[in-house]
Parts: C-alpha cells; structure tokens; sequence
C-alpha cells in the first residue's frame, strides 16, 4: 500500500498533478472506444468487413510491410515495402511542398503586404484560389498533369501558397509604420526594412499560416491522392476500400490523423509559441 | 480653360475610379478574363482540352443550362452543404455546451474531439463507402461528421473559457442551474459559436465536393469530375468558377457578418 501511494505521490511530482488527471481523463474515451471495438470482435454485431478487428489492423502492418526486405530497403523505397512507401510519399510531397511553397508564399505576401498596388492585383486572385479548395482544383491538375505526383504536389502547393501568401500578408500589415519609420530614420535601407522589420513582425502570423497549410493542405493531398494520385495514404486507403480490404483502410486512416496530429503538436506548437514568444509584438509589462 | 478642367477632372475621376476598391477589382475582373483568353488562344497547344478560352466555358454554361442539368447539380450540392451542415451545426452545439458544463466532463472529452477534428471527413470517406455504399447517404454523413466536430470542439472551448467569475457572481445572486447555462455560459460561448460555425461550413463545403467526386452524386463536385473523364475541360472550369463564386457570397456575405456581429454583441472583450 505504501508502495503505491508513494509510487502515486512520485508520478504527480514528477508529471504535475493538472496534467497527470488531465491525461487520464483524456484516455478514458478512447480506452471505451477501443473497449467497446474489441467487443464487437467478440459478439460480432458488425461483421468484420465492416469494422474489422483490431488485430486485423494491427497484423495490416506487417502484412503489407511482410515482403519488405529490410529498413535500408524501406529507405530506399523498396517495391516490396508498400507501407513504408505510402506513408513516404505522402511525408515527402508534403515536406517537397513546404520547401517550394513556404518561401514563395512569404516572399509574394511580403511583397503584397508592403506595396498596396501588388496588393490590390493579388488579394482579388488569392481570396478567389482560397476559395476554390484545393479539392476543386484536382479535376483540372489531372487534366494539365495527368495522375500522378505532379498532380498531388500541384494540389498541395496550390494550397499551401496562398494561406502562407494571406497570412504573412496580415502580418506585414499588422507590423507598426512607427517600427519602420524608426529604422528608416536610422539611415535603414529597404532590404533592411524588410529583414529586420517586416519579416520578424510578420514571424507570428507566417507560422500561424504554417498549421493552417498544414492542416487544410494535408487534407487535401488525402483527397488529391484518392483521386489523382498513384501512390500515398490517401492512394492506399482508397485502393484498400475498393478491395475491401477494411482493416488497411482503418489503418491508413489512423495514421493519417496520427502523423497530422503529431507533426502539429510535436512540430509545429512548440514552433508557434517560441516564435511568438521570441518576435510576437505583444506587449509585455516587465 | 472649362475643356481642360473638366479633362483634368475626368482623368482624375479615372484614375481614382481605376485604383480604388470596387473599380480596381472590376478592371481586375476584365483584365484577368481578357489574359485568360489571349493565353488559351496563342499559348496553349489544345486549347479545348487544356485551358478552354472564356467563350467556350461561357457557351458550356448555357449548353448545361439549357440541358437544365447545371441548376439541378448546383441546387443538389447546395441542399447538401445546407442539410449536412445544418444538422451537424444544430447537433453540435447542444453537444459542445453538454461537454463544456463540466469540468471534469470537459477534460475528458477534450482530447478525442481533437483527435476527431483532425481526422478529416475525407479520410474517413473510404470507411463510410464500405458501410453505405456510394450513395447520397454517405456524401451527408461525410458532411455532417465534417460540420460535427470543429462547432462542437469549437463551443467546447468556448464554455470552457467564460471566466469561473462570472458563474459564480450568477450562482451567489441565487441563479439557477438552467439560468446560469442560459445567461452566462451560452452568450460567453457565442462568439466561439460563430467562429467554430464558419469553420464548420468552411470544411462542410470541402468535404460536399470531395464527397460528390469519390461517390459519384450529381452535383457540382461530380460535375467537374466527369468533366475530366469527358475530356470536356470547359465544364470543369465552369464548375471551379461556381465552386469558387458561391464560397465567397457565402463567406463574405453571411458567415463574416455573423461572425462580426456576433463578436461585438456578445464577445468578452472589456471596453
């Protein structure tokens, strides 16, 4: 008894008592659902093409990753290692899509947020893209790219460009004339302005744009991939359905919302909070 | 001398005409569509198939109208988006409200409305077409599980962050149970309603045409799709434009509104 409690007192030391109650009671729904899924395995009250057990699911793992001959292979992209694969090229179009989108995203809302002119041309075209999801754009990216990777990057681009391109453009204008004026006093030129104004000031909103891309953009690569691609999660879950394999679907579902939710939480919070902590223009009492 | 004032003033008429709002936007307009035909003219190899000149998605248009099979696809996505998000709204925040009350009801059910919010409506299509098969059924329980959990996370937050301060002041002055969730909790979770109300509709709309084009239901989602396989790319732009157009009359026109108003009438922001 002693053993426990004072095993009990160590964890909530060591986790902080909030967050230790916190976190069980964020299990408990789970744990029932998962319950109440294991049940259904037992009494069968769907049949296990419907909602197939969570064995099944775990065992799809290794059933598609059963030929693969070795994690060098998985790197290498091995035709044999059919997860791996799907889970790579779904990373790997959206990390491709950040490198190309980010930057162009920030240097076109820079652009916009500063000159009111390139603002008035962009603005009308990019509320009129946002609008147009990236969902409506795949029929036409088939048409021009055919299916295929361009078409999945083309979508994820699309997406991606214009919430970074909206949001640095707020945030430009959010950054106070009196900063920039400070430093062009100060014998500061453009470029500088530029680097050591308007793009710190803007830091807060640009990563903000960062998880909304992310979010809206991963949504949209699953879609574009369903539709128009030929490889990825998006590719897998559909196949998978149309085969009526249903424990691969459920799989590739799970880890779709577990890779978006852990590149958001481990990636991209901590990302946002440092940044607003480091360049965020609240003011602070000190 | 008049000649010239009233050239000078014309010319400035013009020129403020050409640079301010509404004017630039329309110069904008006719600017883009004129690009749009000068490039699907001179540029493009098969025009018909890569990028059909205005004209042609014009004529398309009347074509479809005439067929009567536009207003019919437009009015079956509308119904949709309206159906779905309408009943995934109204279930939502009842729901959002019941969870926020408690505390404890509140922490436990927190996570796994995040972990359903970012499980798209998308990826779980797949999942729904095994169980219903590709029918109209399964397009609205896609919609609705997409209006579902951002308004219901959304106001789940929102009675979470009314201040203790202002419960208490109601329950000492002798408020009821009833009272306090009528007058305290729900006007404190108004503006979150609102926001999470656009969120709702914004990914309802999304997941209405991703839903139409993988279940194959007429509307303007299936409408673009067969126009890829009908190799008729004039109809998928007509449908892009739709598409496009009818977000932003709903989001400029209703939804900020809303969201606007209801954040000055109910919003906790001290004055």
């Amino acid at each position: 008894m002693t053993a426990i409690s004072e095993f009990s007192i160590a964890i909530q030391r060591r986790v902080g008592r909030q967050r230790l109650r916190r976190g069980i009671l964020g299990s408990i729904p789970f744990i029932f659902i998962i319950f109440l899924w294991e049940l259904n395995t037992y009494f069968v009250w769907y049949e296990p093409i419907e909602i197939p057990p969570i064995a099944d699911v775990w065992g799809a793992i290794f059933f598609m990753q059963s030929d693969c001959p070795g994690l060098v292979a998985a790197f290498q992209l091995h035709n044999d290692c059919q997860l791996s694969n799907n889970i790579m090229s779904s990373v790997g179009r959206v990390i491709l899509a950040a490198v190309v989108g980010i930057p162009f995203g920030i240097a076109f809302g820079i652009l916009a947020g500063i000159n009111r002119t390139i603002s008035g041309y962009l603005e009308p075209v990019g509320i009129f893209m946002n609008s147009v999801s990236g969902i409506a754009w795949i029929p036409l990216a088939i048409v021009w790219f055919g299916v295929g990777w361009e078409t999945t990057l083309f979508i994820m681009l699309n997406t991606i460009f214009w919430l970074i391109f909206f949001n640095t453009m707020m945030g430009v204008r959010a950054v106070p004339k009196v900063l920039v004026h400070g430093v062009q006093t100060l014998g500061g030129s453009r470029f500088d302005t530029i680097w050591n104004v308007y793009l710190p000031g803007a830091m807060p909103s640009i990563i903000t744009g960062m998880r909304m891309s992310l979010a809206f953009g991963w949504r949209a690569l699953i879609a574009a991939e369903m539709i128009g691609g030929d490889s990825g999660l998006g590719f897998m879950i559909f196949v998978s359905a149309v085969e009526f394999k249903t424990e691969e679907v459920f799989l590739g579902v799970i880890l779709i919302s577990l890779i978006y939710l852990m590149s958001d939480r481990w990636l991209l919070v901590p990302l946002e909070k440092w940044t607003i902590e480091r360049w965020g223009l609240v003011w602070k009492p000190t | 001398m008049t000649s010239i004032d009233l050239q000078q003033t014309r010319r400035f008429r013009w020129k403020k005409f050409a640079t301010e709002g509404a004017g630039r936007l329309i110069i904008f307009l006719v600017g883009s569509v004129i690009l749009w035909a000068l490039i699907s003219a001179f540029l493009i190899e098969r025009p018909d198939r890569y990028l059909p000149s205005p004209l042609s998605v014009v004529l398309s248009s009347a074509d479809m109208l005439y067929k009567g099979s536009l207003l019919s696809f437009y009015s079956d996505t509308l119904t949709r988006l309206l159906f779905g998000g309408a009943v995934g709204i109204l279930i939502g925040i009842p729901v959002g409200l019941a969870l926020g009350l408690n505390r404890t009801v509140a922490d436990m059910f927190y996570p796994l409305m995040n972990f359903f919010q970012s499980v798209s409506g998308i990826a779980i299509f797949p999942i729904i077409v095994i169980w219903f098969g590709n029918s109209d059924t399964t397009v609205l329980i896609v919609v609705l599980y997409t209006s579902f959990f951002p308004i219901t996370f959304n106001v789940l937050s929102g009675v979470r962050a009314v201040p203790v301060r202002y419960i208490q002041a109601a329950r000492t002055l002798g408020a009821s149970r009833l009272q306090v969730v009528r007058d305290v909790l729900l006007p404190g979770a108004m503006p979150s309603i609102a926001v999470g109300t656009r969120l709702s509709v914004g990914f309802a709309w999304r997941a209405v045409i991703a839903g139409e084009m993988l279940a194959g239901r007429p509307g303007l989602g299936n409408m673009i799709f067969s126009g890829q396989e009908l190799d008729n790319s004039a109809q998928i732009i007509l449908g892009m434009v739709m598409i496009g157009i009818t977000w932003i009359v709903l989001d400029h026109y209703l939804l900020r509104p809303l969201e606007a108003d209801t954040i000055e009438r109910w919003g906790l922001v001290q004055r």
